[in-house]
């Protein structure tokens, strides 16, 4: 009985990834990229968020750090964009440390708003960074000189990337679950008294969730930069950056494995669909739907649609935010 | 000696929950640490678990001072612990709960699944391995943190009010899994308000009062002596049963 539905479901998920590359329309390429995008750094920041239970609403540092990386890579140096990754990962590992040292001494949502505060403050910081373009920002390369410029006029060949990193990282997770990182995260993220009380070095575990948390959501900012070729203060560290995030993957469910994959599917399309039927002055339409989609998942879902889900797969979800 | 605590004090502002209190624990003993609502016993469990830093005094495991050793490497040494009100890991199983503590000495995810299974067997939970650990009522759950702390493999466990609160049926199936467990060789720390279990339970009890240790020796040693009837009962009844 357990098994069928399970097949059912990779046999949907092949299909959801086959699909874009048989469309020839430009729009659904562009959205199943976007997707597949939003899905890494969702998986990303579920690895302490999820996992961990440390909700973090400052994850738009990671991203906006890679972002950023990939384009002065460019700008200053002359690199290829791309070529801006590992260093933006590199800066991103020094920073979450930075970062989870001091902030894992608050707990709940002390922690999630210390996270807030230091997303804000990096974002005033690259806005009056002249170096780094100030508040206008940067742009990327205008036409590609190699192809190692990654530029490209169909959405297709980011989206094959996007889903080659996706998978990569959704196969670390799947790994980390299983094993001890896996438990001993899922228990400090649900009693750290608990978990301390059985040998759970609780805040060296949390750094190392975070670390590779903030590693790949920088790698995913990263990307974006090299698929839109440009970034600013507002779109690399722009607090939605991380509550998107944070909403993806408590809509799919928090701490499972294809959860924020699952946000990610619904909520991208419901976001690009409706900024083009509604048009410019419609832009914030989709938070609006985000808003409304926060309160019925309090109200009657807390663990994500995993919740409903997990009675197919035989997998408990963790409680979200 | 095992464990020993000496001159234990603890003090929230300039109240004193734990007043020069000392403890000595040889190996493969069973105490009972009994006392009032409020008599510090607590506070002087937790020093002792980790949880709370002593305001003063040493506490030395194996001759080594841990007194201000962080709680999941008193976990490593072999002291473990339950909780007064059990804090289960939700959204996982049964035995994944255990597992938590059987990676502690088994890294290797079959090795600590293997564990889990033997612990839950001995504690009679390996009916519920795959269950939702949110099914559990309040007896289960006490087993369970149970069983989590023995899959750490300890040499002195801590129980803090583990059959508090317990059907008398359970009452008589806990009793029964302490003394189990004690003769695995481990030696235990069995905190209790309820004089009867303590009495069934233990050979050596330590009676705590207004932060201190009031008196200390066998069940039917301690309940006879004035002084602790006296601090349960109030002075008057101290004064006539004496």
């Amino acid at each position: 009985m357990k098994a069928l539905p399970r097949t059912l479901l990779l046999v949907l998920l092949a299909v959801l990834i086959v699909a874009p590359c048989l469309s020839d329309n430009p729009f659904y390429q562009r959205i199943a990229a976007l997707t597949a995008l939003a899905a890494i750094s969702a998986s990303a920041w579920n690895l302490i968020g999820g996992y961990g239970g440390q909700v973090s609403f400052g994850h738009s540092v990671y991203f906006g750090t890679g972002a950023y990386a990939a384009l002065l890579a460019f700008d200053k140096l002359g690199l290829p964009p791309i070529a801006g990754a590992p260093l933006g990962m590199l800066a991103s590992l020094v920073l979450s440390m930075l970062i989870g040292l001091p902030s894992f001494r608050l707990r709940g949502h002390y922690f999630s708003m210390a996270t807030i505060a230091i997303a804000a403050l990096a974002e005033g910081l690259v806005t009056n960074w002249n170096f780094a373009g100030g508040a206008i920002g940067l742009m990327g390369p205008a036409s590609p000189r190699t192809v190692a410029d990654l530029l490209f006029r169909s959405a297709l060949p980011y989206y094959v990337l996007f889903v080659f990193v996706l998978a990569v990282l959704l196969a670390l997770t799947y790994l980390m679950q299983r094993g001890r990182m896996g438990f001993y995260l899922r228990a400090l993220g649900s009693g750290e008294r608990a978990a301390e009380s059985l040998g759970v070095p609780i805040r060296r575990y949390k750094l190392y969730a975070l670390l590779l948390s903030g590693a790949f959501t920088s790698l995913a900012g990263s990307l974006y930069a090299v698929m839109i070729g440009f970034i600013d203060p507002d779109s690399g560290f722009g607090i939605l950056v991380s509550v998107n995030m944070v909403v993806m993957s408590a809509l799919g469910g928090a701490g499972t494995l294809f959860g924020p994959m699952l946000g990610a599917l619904i909520l991208v399309p419901l976001a690009e669909t409706t900024n083009v039927v509604l048009g410019g002055g419609g832009t914030g339409a989709a938070y609006v739907a985000y808003g409304i989609i926060i309160m019925l998942l309090a109200r009657f879902s807390p663990g994500g649609l995993a919740q409903w889900w997990a009675p197919l797969t035989g997998k408990g979800p963790r409680r979200a935010a | 000696m095992l464990l020993e605590a000496t001159g234990i004090v603890k003090t929230f502002g300039s109240f004193h929950a734990v007043d020069g209190a000392d403890l000595a624990l040889q190996e493969n003993e069973l105490i009972g640490l009994i006392g009032p609502n409020g008599a510090g016993k607590s506070t002087f469990f937790n020093c002792l678990a980790g949880d709370t830093l002593p305001t003063a005094g040493t506490i030395r495991f194996r001759g080594a001072d841990i007194t201000t050793t962080p709680p999941h490497d008193r976990a490593r040494l072999g002291l473990a612990r339950t909780f007064q009100v059990p804090i289960v890991f939700e959204g996982m199983t049964v035995r994944e709960n255990v597992m938590v503590g059987a990676f502690l000495r088994r890294p290797h995810r079959h090795a600590a699944a293997d564990k889990a299974d033997e612990v839950l067997a001995f504690t009679g939970l390996a009916d519920h391995a795959d269950q939702q650990v949110t099914s559990l009522g309040t007896p289960g759950r006490k087993r369970l943190e149970i069983a989590r702390a023995l899959a750490t493999e300890p040499t002195v466990l801590l129980l803090d009010e583990a059959l508090a609160g317990l059907p008398t049926a359970e009452v008589d199936l806990a009793i029964e899994l302490v003394r189990r467990i004690h003769a695995t060789g481990v030696t235990l720390i069995v905190v209790e308000h309820i004089m009867e279990v303590i009495h069934r339970l233990t050979q050596r009890v330590i009676v705590f009062h207004q932060g201190r240790v009031l008196a200390q020796g066998s069940p039917a040693e301690v309940t006879a002596d004035p002084a602790v009837i006296q601090a349960y009962l109030g002075r008057h009844a101290g004064r006539r049963r004496a």
